[in-house]
């Protein structure tokens, strides 16, 4: 079995957007930033969980971004 | 700053990847689609749910993932050693044993498989074509050469496998009818089926 490396880095947050219009009215916002390449929420799982592939692996702008637009965001550790 | 970096980086490991599959697999089938959270999942495989964010985006993909990889993985056993050019009666032999021999090394693959069979949840459009143009092939040169009668599908299928299944899910449960002892399916009953089933299909 082998590893290998993504160039994309897979940022995994728990928010609070747990309705389809929730998630509509986020992604004009996270559609237009540059350093996402990917999105997407699970409204499946309890902690909604918004997970970003992006450009680089800094949590901080994304975390400011997603609170911009009014929703809880913080970064999803163990 | 730096945990964040390391915690993110992108490391892919096909042993924890295998490890969240296996896992999931189980959780489904001991609890039902909706006993499946992330959560319990991260805690079964000891990651952590960002971990399983890595490879799957969401709950929906994970459960499309298991579908496709068990799918292959079932259509390569059934395929070992197959000949679609074989007769009809040695083919679904090689079929029987094959399938028999998948599911009793993976039972949980099985029951995954049987919760998946009519549910909403996966896409069931993205099945293996080798798989499918083989199982194609042997049965429509076995009508041509007028060893089996031709039928719709699923009656071909409920009779020529669905046999096979339920045998061997008395096998694995290790029960069968009220008062019987366990049912053991072994090569003397195997044969004693398979010789019941190709009878059926005689024209």
């Amino acid at each position: 079995m082998k590893n290998y490396t993504t160039e994309e880095f897979v940022l995994v947050f728990r928010t609070n957007i747990n309705r389809k219009k929730h998630v509509k009215s986020i992604s004009r916002l996270l559609n237009n930033c540059g350093e996402i390449i990917r999105w997407n929420v699970d409204l499946t799982d309890i902690d909604n969980v918004l997970r970003i592939e992006a450009t680089h692996p800094d949590c901080g702008p994304m975390i400011a971004l997603v609170n911009r637009a009014g929703y809880a965001c913080e970064e999803l550790t163990d | 700053m730096q945990k964040n970096i390391e915690a993110t980086l992108r490391t892919r490991d096909t042993n924890k990847e295998a490890l969240i599959r296996e896992k999931a697999i189980e959780i489904i089938v001991k609890h039902g689609f909706d006993g499946l959270s992330m959560h319990k999942l991260a805690k079964s495989a000891g990651v952590s749910v960002a971990t399983i964010y890595i490879y799957f985006k969401d709950r929906e993909d994970l459960i499309q993932q298991l579908y496709t990889e068990e799918t292959r993985k079932m259509a390569d056993a059934t395929l070992r050693n197959f000949d679609p050019e074989a007769r009809f009666d040695e083919g679904l032999k090689v079929q029987w044993l094959n399938r028999m021999n998948y599911c009793l090394e993976n039972p949980y693959s099985m029951t995954f498989m049987e919760q998946l069979k009519h549910s909403p949840l996966v896409s069931r459009a993205t099945m293996d074509t080798r798989f499918l143009n083989a199982m194609s092939r042997f049965v429509h040169k076995a009508i041509e050469q007028k060893e089996i009668v031709s039928l719709p599908v699923e009656i071909y299928w409920s009779i020529a496998f669905a046999p096979l299944y339920q045998l061997v899910k008395f096998h694995i449960s290790k029960t069968s009818m009220p008062g019987r002892p366990p049912f053991v399916f072994d090569e003397a009953k195997i044969n004693q089926t398979l010789e019941l089933v190709i009878k059926a299909l005689k024209p």
